[in-house]
Formats: C-alpha cells, sequence, structure tokens
C-alpha cells in the first residue's frame, strides 16, 4: 500500500500533557444565573440550548444567582456540606489504607462530590440509583454507614456482596442503590428499563443513572437514550463530564465536536449542560429533571461538567498523561470550598465550625474503619466461608454447584459443613 | 388436549403467564402489534394491551439491558431475540450483567428475565437465520438454558422459565415450529397434528427444567440429544433396526446427568448429537460427562454428531445438517467397536 | 510490644515489584500511623506509601533503586500491644492445605499396553482375569467380550460380527483355570508377540550330507552317549555363526534403551514339557564339543520335563532354539523368546525330489524357519544369518573347522 506522505485524520488532542501548562480555554462557560430556567413541561425540542449553555448559580464570589437558584435551607445546605466532606475525608482514608496494603484497590471522587450528593438529595428515597464507580457520595448521601462500605472494601464477613465483588462495587437493597459494575455503562439501559418498569406499574418512582463521559462511546449509552426516549421513560440519565477517562481525553468521546448533553436532542430527550461543582446548580437541574419525569414530560440527559482531581484509581498515576497541576487550574474550582464560601456568605458557616467539622468526620471514618475490621481484614479476624462461593449463582444450587463444592473442600482440606453459609 | 404446532404451544404459554402474573410483559422486535416474525405473540397485544406486550427497538443489546432493569424492579420480562443470530449485541448484557446480578449482590437483587429466540437450520436461512448458539451460554456460570423439541414440552418449559427466579435462555428450534422433522429435506412435511406431542394441554402445566425426557427406551446404544436432532436421531437408529435409547435434554443447564449417566451405563454405548457446530461445542461437555462418570461401562469410544465447524452455507444446507446420514455413521461406529 | 512487619502491598492490580524512590524514615524513628513512610514507583505509578501502623521503624528494607517483591517484607516497626480483634476467627486456612496435592500412590508397573474397551476392563477386573493374559480377536489385537468370555471358559472364541453386544450361545464347555506355568507363558507370549515387531525368515536347507554324518555318528557312538537327533548339530553350527552375526545373540534392556552383546552363547533350547513349553537354556553352548551339547540338551529336557529344572537352569539364555521334531511341518512363526532377539526354528526334515547338479534327485531337505526382533536386525542381516548357518549344514565339515582367528 502506498501512503501519502500526511495523514488527513483528524486525532483529538489533549489540551495539556505532562510538561505543558493546563489549558482549559476548550470548556465553553456560562455566567452564573445566565441560563434560563424552561417550565418543566417544555419540550425537549423546545429548550435545545440548554444543551450547550451552562447551568451555573453559585458566583465566583459565593452569592446564589439566576433563576436556577433552589433556595434551599440553610441547614440543607450544611447536610450537602457534611456529605460532600465525608465523601471526601473518605476517599482520603481509604486511599491511604490501599497504600498501607489494608485494601486491595480503590476509586476516588475527589473534585466530583457534589455530583453524586447533590443529586442523590433532589431526589426522593423511592427513586432507584444506578451508578458507576466513582459515585460514592450517593451511598453516603442515602445514609448507607460507613462501616459496611468498609466491609465491601475489605471483603469481610459483613461484605454485603459476599467476597464476590471488587472494592466499592457497593449495592444496597434497602437503599435502593442498584449494583455497579465493572463493565461500563452496563446500568445506563438497565435503569431506563426500572424506570419503564415504574411507568408500567403506574408508579410515580423514578430512575436515575450515571456514567462518565469516556463511557458514553459505549452501545449502551445510545440504547438508553433511545429507549428513554422511545417510552418517555422517567429515567434522569447523568454523564459525569470529568474529562478523562484513564489517560482518554474527552475528545476521544466525541466531547470535542458537541457537548455530552447534545447528545439528548439528537435523541429527542432534554439535554442540559450544568456546572457539576455548584452544588445548588446540580441540586436544582436534577430537581427539575426530577420533576419533569414524575411529571409525564420524559427523560433528561444531564451532563455535570466536572473534573477529575485524583487518579482513576489506585492503579493509576495521571502524573504520566496530563499536566501536573491541572486539577488547580480548573475554571470551575472546588465544590466543597465554594459550598462552604456561600454558607459563609449567607453567614450559616464558619470557617472554625468547618474545621470542627472536619474533626468530627475524620473520627467518625477512624472509629467505621475500626469497626468494620473486626468484621475481618485481609489478612486478620474472620473470613468468609468460601462455601460461599458457589452460592447465589442460582436461586437453587445445582447439582454441579454441589459437586464442585465438595471438590474445593476436598482440595482444601475442610470438611463439609452442611448448611454451611456463615456471613 | 388441543392440537397445537410449537408456535401455538409458545404462545398457549405466554397467553397463560400473562394472565396468571400481573407482572409478566413480553417484548421484542415486532411481536406486538404484527405478533412476531413467526407469530408467537399473535394475539397478546390484543388481548393484553400494548404496556405488557411492547414492540421495541431493533437493538437486542436494549432489549436485554432493559428487561434486566424491569425485572429488577419486580416485572417477570419475557423478551424475543428475533432470530439466536441477532443475540450477539446483547451478549455483555447477558453474561456480564443477567447471569450475575443475583450472584454480586448476594441475593439482594436477582433478574427472572426468560430471553425466547428461535434457532437453528434447515430453513433456506443461510449464515444469519441458522445457527445454534446455545453451546456459548451454557458456557457461562448464572443463566439456565433451555431447548425444546415439541410443542408439549415447549409449553411446559416456557412456564417454568417464566416462573424461574433465575434468567433462562430460552432456544426454540425453527425448524420445529410447524412439526417433526427427521433430517429428510425430501420428505413432504409433518404436522403436528400426527404426533402425540402435538395434543397439548390448553390449561396451565410444567415441565421441570433439568429433567431429560426419554423419548424411547432401548438397550443398544444411548444417543443424547436435543432440539431439532432428536427426530433426526430418532430416524437414524430406527432406520438401523437398532433398540436405541434416545434421551431428549430439554434443559441443558440445569443438565439432568443422573438420566444419561444411568441409559449410558446400561448401553456402554453412546451418540451425542446436536445441531451446533463441533468444537468446543456442548457435545464436547456431554462427552466429558459421560466419559467421567460412565467411563468403566464404555464399550466404545462415544461419537458425536454435530453441524460443521463453518459457518451455516445457504446453498450447502443439506450437506451441513448434521442428518440421517451423519447419525447412522456414528451408530455404527458405536455399535462396531469394543 | 511487638513488631509489625509490613510487607510490600500490591499497589496497582496486580503488580509484582516496586523501585524504591525515596525513604521518609529510617531504623529508630518513631512514625504515625499514615505518615509517609517511603516513595515508590511501580509499572503503573509513582505512589507514596503511608505508615500502616505507629510505631519505631526497627529496620527497613531495598535502598533507592532497589525492586522490591511484593509480599516481601518493607519495613518492620516496633509497635505497642492494642487490643486485637474481638470477632471469634474462623480458624484461617494454612496455604498448605491450598496447595498440598496427595500424593500418588504409584501407578503399578505395567509392562506393555493391552487394548481393550473400558467396560471390558471392568469385566475382567470383576472376573479376576488378567487382561495381558488374554488374546484379542478384535480390530488391532483388541480384547472384545468374546475374548473375555472365551478366557473365563464360558463360550467359544468370537467371530467378527457386524453388531456386537448380542450374548454368543455357550457351548458345553470345561473351565480351566490359567495359572501358573501356563499362565506364565501366557503372559511371556503376548508381551513378546505385542512388543516385538517380528520378522520371519523361511528357508530351505538340504540336510542329506549332515544327516549321513548323524546316521555314521550315531552308529559309532560311545555306549553311553546319547543317540543324535538334528538339534545338537544345529546348535553346534549355530554357535558358529553367531561369531560373525553377533547383533543376534543379544539381549534388549527396554528399560536402558540398551542392546546387550553377549560374547557367550547361552541357548535356549525350547522345550516341550507336561506343563507347557518351557525354555531351558544351555549355557555357554559355543565352548562345548557336540556331545556335550547332545548330553546336555538331553539332560535339561529331562530335568524340564520331570519339574525338576531348577530357575538359574531356566533363565538367562540369549538365543533360543525351537524344535518339533517329527511334528515340525514345514514352516512355523516361532516368537521370539524376549528379551532376546532372534529364534531358529527347525522344521521337519523330509525325502524329496530336488533338483541337484542338473539332475531330479531324492534329496533330505529341512527348513529353518526363524523370526529376528526386527527392530534390532535387519532383514538383510536376518537372511545373511539364515544363508551362512545353511552354509554349514549343507557342508557340515565346515562346522568343525576352527576358524581363524585373525588374518
Amino acid at each position: 500500500m502506498r501512503m501519502k506522505k500526511h495523514s488527513r485524520l483528524h486525532l483529538p488532542s489533549a489540551p495539556a500533557r505532562p510538561g505543558e501548562a493546563p489549558d482549559f480555554s476548550y470548556v465553553a462557560l456560562s455566567p452564573a444565573g445566565a441560563v434560563a430556567r424552561p417550565d418543566i413541561n417544555a419540550r425537549a425540542r423546545d429548550i435545545g440550548s440548554l444543551s450547550v449553555e451552562l447551568v451555573r448559580v453559585l458566583d465566583d464570589a459565593g452569592n446564589a444567582v439566576g433563576p436556577w437558584h433552589p433556595h434551599l435551607d440553610a441547614s440543607e445546605l450544611q447536610i450537602g456540606l457534611r456529605h460532600m466532606l465525608l465523601t471526601r475525608l473518605y476517599d482520603e482514608r481509604m486511599q491511604r489504607n490501599q497504600r498501607a496494603g489494608k485494601i486491595s484497590f480503590y476509586i476516588r471522587s475527589l473534585g466530583e462530590e457534589a455530583v453524586s450528593v447533590a443529586q442523590c438529595m433532589a431526589l426522593r428515597p423511592g427513586d432507584m440509583l444506578f451508578p458507576s464507580y466513582r459515585n460514592q457520595g450517593l451511598q453516603i448521601a442515602r445514609g448507607i454507614p460507613l462501616v459496611d462500605l468498609m466491609c465491601q472494601l475489605l471483603s469481610n464477613t459483613r461484605d454485603m456482596c459476599k467476597g464476590r465483588q471488587l472494592p466499592v462495587m457497593y449495592h444496597s437493597k434497602a437503599g435502593n442503590i442498584f449494583s455497579i459494575s465493572g463493565n461500563l455503562a452496563t446500568q445506563f439501559p438497565q435503569a431506563v428499563g426500572w424506570a419503564m418498569a415504574a411507568a408500567i406499574k403506574g408508579e410515580d418512582h423514578l430512575a436515575a443513572s450515571w456514567i462518565g463521559e469516556g463511557s458514553s462511546a459505549e452501545a449502551d449509552f445510545h440504547h438508553a437514550l433511545l429507549f428513554a426516549s422511545v417510552y418517555q421513560a422517567p429515567v434522569i440519565l447523568n454523564v459525569v463530564n470529568n474529562q478523562w477517562a484513564i489517560s482518554t481525553f474527552q475528545g476521544y468521546a466525541g466531547g470535542e465536536q458537541r457537548s455530552f448533553a447534545a447528545r439528548g436532542p439528537g435523541y429527542g430527550i432534554a439535554g442540559i449542560r450544568v456546572d457539576g461543582n455548584d452544588f445548588l446548580a446540580v441540586y436544582a437541574v436534577t430537581q427539575w429533571a426530577a420533576e419533569r419525569a414524575r411529571t409525564g414530560a420524559g427523560p433528561t440527559l444531564i451532563e455535570l461538567v466536572t473534573y477529575r482531581g485524583a487518579a482513576h484509581s489506585t492503579s493509576d498515576d495521571p502524573a504520566r498523561y496530563r499536566a501536573k497541576d491541572d486539577h488547580e487550574h480548573w475554571p470551575l474550582g472546588d465544590p466543597i470550598q465554594r459550598l462552604k464560601q456561600h454558607l459563609i456568605v449567607l453567614g450559616e458557616w464558619s470557617e472554625a465550625r468547618h474545621q470542627a467539622l472536619t474533626v468530627e468526620l475524620e473520627a467518625l471514618v477512624a472509629s467505621s474503619w475500626k469497626e468494620a475490621t473486626t468484621f475481618g481484614t485481609m489478612t486478620e479476624g474472620p473470613k468468609l466461608n468460601a462455601d460461599l462461593m458457589f452460592e447465589d449463582v442460582f436461586k437453587e444450587m445445582p447439582e454441579h454447584l454441589r459437586k464442585q463444592r465438595e471438590l474445593m473442600r476436598a482440595e482444601t482440606g475442610r470438611p463439609g459443613a452442611p448448611g454451611t453459609s456463615r456471613t | 388436549m388441543a392440537n397445537m404446532n410449537m408456535i401455538q404451544a409458545l404462545n398457549s404459554a405466554m397467553d397463560i403467564m400473562l394472565k396468571k402474573h400481573p407482572s409478566v410483559v413480553i417484548m421484542g422486535e415486532d411481536i406486538g402489534y404484527f405478533g412476531g416474525v413467526f407469530r408467537a405473540t399473535e394475539g397478546l397485544q390484543r388481548k393484553y394491551g400494548e404496556h405488557r406486550v411492547l414492540d421495541t427497538p431493533i437493538a437486542e443489546g436494549g432489549i436485554i439491558a432493559t428487561a434486566i432493569g424491569m425485572s429488577v424492579n419486580g416485572l417477570r420480562p419475557v423478551a424475543e431475540i428475533q432470530f439466536a443470530d441477532y443475540i450477539y449485541p446483547g451478549f455483555d448484557q447477558i453474561c456480564s450483567e443477567l447471569a450475575r446480578i443475583r450472584y454480586r449482590t448476594a441475593g439482594d437483587f436477582f433478574a427472572p428475565v426468560t430471553i425466547r429466540t428461535p434457532c437453528g437450520g434447515g430453513i433456506r436461512g443461510g449464515q444469519t437465520h441458522s445457527q445454534s448458539p446455545e453451546g456459548i451460554f451454557t458456557h457461562v456460570s448464572g443463566i439456565k438454558v433451555v431447548m425444546p423439541s415439541n410443542p408439549y414440552d415447549a409449553k411446559g418449559l416456557l412456564i417454568t422459565a417464566i416462573e424461574d427466579d433465575d434468567p433462562v435462555v430460552f432456544f426454540e428450534p425453527k425448524r420445529l415450529y410447524n412439526g417433526p422433522f427427521d433430517g429428510d429435506p425430501t420428505k413432504p412435511a409433518v404436522p403436528w397434528s400426527a404426533h402425540p406431542k402435538g395434543q397439548v394441554d390448553e390449561g396451565y402445566y410444567t415441565v421441570p427444567l433439568g429433567k431429560a425426557d426419554i423419548v424411547r427406551a432401548g438397550a443398544d446404544v444411548t444417543i443424547i440429544t436435543y432440539g431439532t436432532m432428536v427426530f433426526v436421531a430418532a430416524a437414524a437408529a430406527a432406520a438401523m433396526n437398532l433398540d436405541a435409547e434416545i434421551i431428549d435434554l430439554r434443559s441443558l443447564v440445569p443438565l439432568d446427568v443422573d438420566t444419561i449417566c444411568t441409559s449410558v451405563r446400561k448401553t456402554g454405548r453412546c451418540v451425542v448429537a446436536h445441531e451446533a457446530t463441533r468444537f468446543s461445542g456442548f457435545g464436547a461437555e456431554l462427552l466429558s460427562i459421560v466419559q467421567e462418570e460412565c467411563f468403566w461401562d464404555l464399550e466404545a469410544p462415544i461419537q458425536r454428531v454435530t453441524g460443521w465447524d463453518t459457518p451455516y452455507p445457504h446453498a450447502f444446507e443439506w450437506e451441513y445438517f448434521p442428518g440421517q446420514a451423519r447419525v447412522s455413521i456414528a451408530l455404527k461406529t458405536v455399535m462396531e467397536s469394543e | 510490644m511487638s513488631q509489625h512487619v509490613f510487607k510490600m502491598p500490591d499497589l496497582g492490580e496486580g503488580t509484582v515489584d516496586a523501585e524504591i524512590v525515596a525513604w521518609h524514615t529510617k531504623p529508630g524513628d518513631v512514625v504515625a500511623e499514615d505518615q509517609i513512610i517511603v516513595e515508590v514507583m511501580t509499572d503503573k505509578a509513582a505512589v507514596e506509601v503511608p505508615a500502616p501502623v505507629g510505631g519505631r521503624v526497627v529496620s527497613i528494607s531495598g535502598a533507592p533503586g532497589d525492586k522490591v517483591a511484593v509480599g516481601s517484607p518493607l519495613i518492620v516497626f516496633e509497635v505497642e500491644d492494642g487490643p486485637t480483634v474481638a470477632a471469634a476467627p474462623e480458624p484461617a486456612l494454612a496455604p498448605a492445605a491450598i496447595v498440598a496435592v496427595a500424593a500418588m500412590s504409584s501407578p503399578t508397573a505395567r509392562s506393555g499396553r493391552v487394548m481393550a474397551s473400558p467396560a471390558n476392563r471392568r469385566r475382567a477386573r470383576e472376573a479376576g482375569i488378567d487382561l495381558s493374559t488374554v488374546a484379542g480377536s478384535g480390530p488391532g489385537g483388541r480384547i472384545v467380550r468374546g475374548d473375555l468370555e472365551f478366557a473365563e471358559g464360558h463360550s467359544p472364541p468370537p467371530s467378527a460380527s457386524p453388531i456386537a453386544g448380542a450374548a454368543l450361545a455357550a457351548a458345553e464347555t470345561t473351565e480351566i483355570k490359567v495359572i501358573g506355568v501356563r499362565r506364565l507363558i501366557a503372559e511371556r507370549m503376548s508381551e513378546a508377540k505385542r512388543n516385538i515387531p517380528h520378522f520371519a525368515y523361511v528357508e530351505e536347507v538340504d540336510v542329506t550330507e549332515l544327516e549321513s554324518l548323524r546316521q555314521h555318528l550315531n552308529v559309532s557312538r560311545a555306549a553311553d552317549a546319547p543317540s543324535l537327533s538334528y538339534l545338537p548339530l544345529v546348535v553346534m553350527a549355530l554357535t558358529r555363526v553367531l561369531e560373525t552375526f553377533p547383533q543376534c545373540n543379544v539381549l534388549y534392556d527396554a528399560a536402558r534403551g540398551v542392546l546387550v552383546r553377549h560374547r557367550a552363547v547361552h541357548m535356549g533350547i525350547a522345550t516341550q514339557t507336561p506343563d507347557g513349553l518351557k525354555v531351558p537354556v544351555l549355557r555357554n553352548a559355543h565352548s562345548l564339543g557336540l556331545w556335550e551339547v547332545a548330553a546336555e540338551i538331553r539332560h535339561l529336557a529331562a530335568r524340564a520335563r520331570g519339574n525338576k529344572a531348577t530357575r538359574e537352569e531356566l533363565v538367562g539364555s540369549t538365543i533360543t532354539v525351537t524344535s518339533l521334531g517329527k511334528l515340525g511341518g514345514i514352516a512355523s512363526t516361532p516368537i521370539i523368546n524376549a528379551p532376546e532377539v532372534a529364534i531358529i526354528g527347525l522344521n521337519k526334515a523330509i525325502e524329496r525330489p530336488v533338483v541337484h547338479q542338473g539332475a531330479v534327485v531324492v534329496r533330505r531337505i529341512m527348513n529353518l524357519s526363524s523370526s529376528f526382533d526386527h527392530r534390532f536386525v535387519d532383514g538383510y542381516d536376518a537372511a545373511a544369518m539364515i544363508q551362512a548357518l545353511k552354509e554349514l549344514l549343507e557342508h557340515p565339515a565346515t562346522i568343525f573347522i576352527p576358524k581363524v582367528k585373525s588374518k
């Protein structure tokens, strides 16, 4: 094959690689308060501009401005701040635990706390959440005890997954939080199916799901939008655009040519782009989408513009592919800092209270960890019975698995314990 | 009792399920208003409404994913994939999600989804309308795999599958929809009305999963088969005047190992037959089990009758199809060896 | 106080080692839990590792630039003893339990492979039949069910039937247990037949002159000397021939894959006894004279027939001669007495009209039917050896002419 000297292929390029100065000029911003808030019954085709603009409520001085201001009580904002701070401190502690060899793997949500916390708070407890792996804020805001989350990370005797899932792949039946999958984007169309069922059953619960902008490239994303559109399912589909999918810049998910929110109007779904680090804006947009879903106005695709402040996971090192101090230059700031500033402007918060809260929550994380380890650690204490491996493959264990369980017992020199499973 | 072909029997099963369980919904491409390209869901939407018998977009991955979501929300979806050949866009949702939701949530969530899909050749379907991919699914932990060979079983098995709390992939050999087929395409078609298994109870009944059917008891050789090959194998054995014991597995997962082994221990000779391709096919699993469980009873090496390891060709359908000639060669080999 | 050994954690999914970049602590330091103690670099990331516990550093492993394997000790702390994990631990598995592999009971040593279906193997086992003693009539010598029934004395030997499995009608029968010598013979015969690719070679020998010599010697023999058959004469000739064909006076050591050539000729003499075939050994046949050979053969045969032969008299032959005497027939296919590689069979000597020196005359002809282990004796050499033997036997005087040792 003969090739011309210059390829004509276009390749998206990251704005800044290691050694280069951070550059976020590609992020389209709107001033706080500048974007109109359409009626919740507006038709998707009439509100296309929402998918291009950026809904923001908090201005640089910490004031809440414009039509999207949700007018939440200060006490609610303080709860939001507490959840976000707890999420961050939990992350920090678990990251250290991984480094110290106490858990095998962890994923932080540094800089993205407002996404999960504000969205969860804007929804009702009966709404079903289909999270991705960077939505620990949902678990915390839904009140799942830290001990439960930590026991999952430890795969110990109180692990909700009975040792079957990678750390951070939580679920909560009682909390209406679906199981997290390592296969990306699969939960997106599942959430649509859940919402379709809610509609068929005549219930007014809705489903919400989250994926990263990187995994919006999967077919599941498009199935979700298509089925949501066709059946006008009561679902909120959230693309957390944190700019990076491990080392893959959002341009490779198609973000260079068009916003992710703009995928919505293409399917006839309301698409809305929001400042993901603005607690108030995220809350307001989610509340708007939830009302639409509950009143039969259909699904909404929300793009939450944010930045992945930390590595993809404990196995990753972003210093190898992005500018070193990128996160500090992110134009939308830090969600915790911004809500804290707003509360201080309101006269409802102070540095001293913030410091006291930090100490309190650090102690909560520490005592929770201590408690979690009493149910077993990776090296010490009680261990899950390996017989559990064979349970829950099917509702009733078929003969071939019974046999294999016997073989496993023989292999490990353990007597068969009829009735078995210790949890 | 009524005369039913397999389509009618499946339709009857879904009709009864829609009536009995408000949680049952039927979904798939062309299955609603039109009643399905093979007519399996004919009349069901008129009877139960568009909200319980849903036409879907042409997106198998989306069908299976939304069915999973529905099942997690308390429904019992019966999703039709129009041809088994089209199931692959939904493969990730079946293998990584559907099969494992109970496991990964330690039973907190489960997904009682039934996926119905017509399979197999002999209908001039070429390589995209003739496949038998059941072995791909039997390899996945956490899903049950079923393939009936006649109207009576089809109805009873489908009812069991829908009421089962675990996911089931339900393969329907489409060459058997309208009548039993002995592998000879030159013979006039025989309708189910002339066959005892075409006599189907009009009401509710179940056929258990994991229980094979001894279609014919015999002493000379055990033929383990399912789907289309049940009748082909029976015809080949009869033509050879062999006293063959023919086992129709009906359900591949869970598998009725006891019936298989009891038979092979009795006859000492075994032929495994399926229409699917050979290499790494489900027959290989059957051979392994017989070898492991019945080795000291074997008079002869086990024989395998399968489709060739090629895509299913349009022009060479009957050279590809494992007809009576291929079964006879295997039977002769297994009978003459000792 | 107790020691806490902190091992290099797996910092990525499945990393095997990490390079030490910098230590932030040294032995003797007191560190707090979570204090950064070391920076390491994996193939995936540069990572700061915090102290998992608080305490005094006792020792550290690895200098900057060193790679430390995941799971090997990185740092040892001396820590205050605190209350340990409270919940009652289930006894953890000793790692040994997981890796322990049941010791194999050594499989029974088997010589050669028996061909039989699993079902027939099971039947044989249940009936106490050693399959290596059963002759197979199926394809490739496979033992079929009928062979087993025959071996059990249940039915006549099977005839090939297109569809097997039909029970064969049992004839009136007597059961004879295959035991003792018969069993040994059976085992050895089938083993030899199974393992050795036999090359059979038949040649006719004009023994007219040998016969005259034999007649003469018998007439003139000493009173106590035995009467001579052809056998001692052939043995004498054979020992001479083997001087030139040492590759036939060989034992094959299969275990070592070695052919052991013997300078001495220990001649096995196939002998019919009431118990069946035995092969007593004529030791150092090459060093014996004709009358000694004849006497020794007679002696050995008598002892064998009388079941008086010692074990030593029945083992150690390097080549075997077999003769059925008057029952010798015109040709036979003798089975090699493994681990030998050749066997020489004598057929019946009879007068036949042959063309001799241009005229049809009556001559005494005896055939030699021999088998060779074709793995080790080529057809050419086998034929050449038999031709040399023929040459000696047809000119019997040459048997007794000593070989010129060297030129």
